[in-house]
């Protein structure tokens, strides 16, 4: 038995299985010219390779149609004598041939203007990938043979992995990268899949079908426990499992405290499924739809009507307001169709509404799916990365041409649609009264406003330690941007992982945020709290705490006061 | 070789289903065939070729086939384009 601390539970849970380790793929063809009398050699490797995928997607057919689509292009003669005339005319292995084969035929596909040619350029690319597995001789499905409970360890994961997995089986996830913030870890929370991010050297512990106990509570993963642990832990799961249900149950009710002050909880989204979870989970509303995830997951930019689908499909589930984010790319989210420069600063470089200003005609597809949209719900529109007010007026000037395109086309649409700034760069804090003027409202993004404030990376292990959201400057920032929309009226709401941080949660309160949006997953335990603390105590727990030089005093502070109200 | 005329009058075309479903159709002829939508030309048993024809309702294509079943080829192929409903 051994037993590991570590700092950050991604998403909570007690979970247990067996240990997978991912090993990752790399698909890129091994690029090679060949002599003439290797290809005969090649061309056999190639269909050996097709016969195998064949056979493979024979097995998968029986439960899916998809794969007998798939078998069809694998087996097709136009795929063959192709790539076997790039191995016998150009001299080029097997595995650059059918690279070459197959993004030429994904390109041909894509150009043409056709969803439905375009689903077929998904299953070519399926299909070469397949292929290319058997040329490598790697596993085309890293999570294949998963087929008892799980806990997979990877370096990393991606949005696409969980295409893979099965979640039958699937328990939970440890990552050697990532942070509390990233993919991987939302993709977690969504889910509702405990997991541990940020274990550096993690695999270097565990071998394959050890048995593994990941407590996101308590921080901890223990490796082989023995018999007593394991008993202990299989009822502290469910102990947790019943807490989770009478928090559940609370979830009609209001978000108000004992004293009458009432809050909305709102919920972070990147998709429908998790529009629908976000209604299931009791959220009143969406503080932030991340809308780049439609662009990272896509081939090419989304058109307009792929958009407008999506955000209606958002508004129409949810019912209540949504707030969705206009692109937010640059910085560590790139396009895989969009080349972008190599920045010394990506950060601090062409990202978010930089690009959108820039490239206005992206900007516009997007502007007008939303407008459109918003004739079917209360769609808000959010703008990421702000620092000036001739930025915000800028963007709104965009809207504007927008709203008088859709005038003339008389197409629907919310003329007063709500227009707000995500507040994540010192900048706009420090010229946030300026901004509540024009505003409509505010969401303070406390993952990058932290970051930018404390000049911390939040992707560095190395000071990974030095970047947290209770030191004094971005508390102070906090209360600063609620100030100065109060005093123009404004709603100011929180989209960052801080607004469901239990110890903040009473800090902020205090503070008049008005609006929580977090983890669908994380609300239920939210409002159970809020509907536990008085209004009153909370604004004097915040003034004090805002005069405290230190994040060790801000903590004793806190915690004094959570002891308290227990 | 032999080929024929054939206009389509199905409204998807020679796209999703009935694209498939020509292909199969195609397999059970020896001969190679042939379809030609002006500049492009495509193997008939290929779906991957056929599809990117873009052949839509009212286009007018050449069937070509070459091989022992030549004749029956194009005329039953000419046919069942003829006669696609989807």
């Amino acid at each position: 038995m051994k037993t590991i601390s570590v700092t950050k539970a991604a998403s909570k849970g007690i979970v247990m299985g067996k240990a997978f380790l991912v090993v990752q793929q790399n698909l890129e063809a091994d690029k090679k010219l060949i002599r003439d009398s290797e290809k005969d050699i090649e061309v056999k490797k190639f269909e050996k390779a097709v016969k195998d995928t064949v056979s493979d997607l024979q097995v998968l057919a029986k439960d899916n149609d998809i794969f007998a689509a798939h078998m069809d292009v694998a087996s097709d003669p136009d795929l063959h004598d192709s790539v076997v005339s790039k191995i016998n005319d150009e001299l080029k292995n097997a595995q650059l041939s059918l690279e070459e084969y197959i993004v030429a035929t994904v390109e041909m596909f894509e150009n043409l203007d056709d969803e439905y040619l375009r689903e077929r350029a998904a299953d070519m690319k399926d299909v070469g990938k397949r292929i290319m597995c058997h040329l490598k001789g790697i596993r085309s499905n890293p999570f294949e043979g998963i087929n008892e409970e799980t806990i997979v360890i990877a370096e990393d994961l991606a949005p696409s992995d969980t295409a893979n997995m099965d979640f039958k089986f699937v328990r939970g996830f440890i990552t050697e990268g990532g942070g509390v913030t990233s993919h991987v870890a939302i993709m977690a929370r969504n889910r509702e899949i405990p997991a541990i991010v940020g274990v550096a050297g993690f695999r270097g512990e565990v071998t394959n079908n050890d048995y593994i106990i990941l407590d996101a509570l308590g921080a901890k993963i223990i490796i082989n426990p023995d018999e007593k642990t394991k008993q202990e832990y299989l009822k502290k799961a469910e102990e947790y499992k019943e807490m989770k249900a009478k928090l559940e149950s609370m979830n009609g009710l209001p978000a108000t405290t004992v004293d009458g002050r009432t809050v909305e909880l709102f919920a972070n989204i990147g998709n429908i499924p998790d529009a629908e979870n976000a209604v299931a989970k009791g959220a009143e509303g969406v503080g932030l739809f991340r809308s780049e995830f439609l662009y990272m997951e896509n081939t090419k930019f989304p058109t307009e009507e792929e958009q407008f689908t999506v955000y209606k499909a958002a508004v129409e589930t949810l019912k209540k307001p949504v707030i969705i984010r206009t692109l937010d790319i640059g910085g560590d989210k790139e396009l895989s169709y969009y080349k972008f420069d190599v920045e010394e600063n990506p950060f601090l470089g062409w990202r978010a509404i930089r690009i959108s200003l820039d490239l206005k005609d992206v900007f516009k597809t997007q502007l007008r799916a939303l407008l459109r949209a918003s004739a079917y719900g209360d769609i808000r529109i959010m703008y990421p990365m702000i620092i000036s007010v001739e930025e915000f007026l800028a963007a709104n000037e965009v809207l504007e041409e927008c709203k008088q395109e859709l005038r003339r086309d008389s197409v629907p649409f919310n003329n007063s649609i709500q227009t707000g700034v995500m507040i994540e760069t010192p900048a706009s804090v420090m010229c946030s009264d300026d901004l509540a003027k024009e505003v409509d409202f505010f969401s303070i993004g406390t993952n990058d406003l932290t970051q930018y404030l404390l000049a911390v990376d939040r992707g560095n292990q190395k000071i990974a330690k030095m970047y947290n959201s209770f030191h004094p400057a971005v508390l102070r920032a906090i209360n600063k941007v609620i100030e100065s929309g109060h005093k123009y009226g404004k709603i100011v709401g929180m989209c960052g992982e801080f607004a469901s941080d239990e110890k903040a949660l009473p800090v902020l309160l205090g503070m008049g945020l008005d609006e929580f949006s977090m983890t669908a997953t994380e609300i239920a335990s939210t409002r159970y709290n809020v509907r536990n603390l008085s209004y009153r105590e909370c604004q004097k727990l915040a003034s004090e705490v805002c005069i405290k030089g230190t994040i060790s005093e801000v903590m004793e502070l806190i915690n004094n006061f959570i002891d308290k109200s227990k | 070789m032999v080929s024929k005329k054939v206009t389509l009058t199905n409204k998807t075309g020679l796209h999703a289903r009935p694209a498939s479903n020509l292909v199969a159709f195609v397999k059970k002829f020896q001969s190679t065939v042939t379809i030609i939508n002006g500049e492009k030309k495509a193997n008939a048993a290929s779906i991957i070729n056929v599809l990117t024809l873009g052949a839509k309702q009212g286009t007018e294509l050449e069937i070509v086939a070459d091989g022992a079943d030549e004749a029956v080829a194009v005329e039953e192929i000419a046919k069942y384009i003829a006669d696609l409903k989807e």
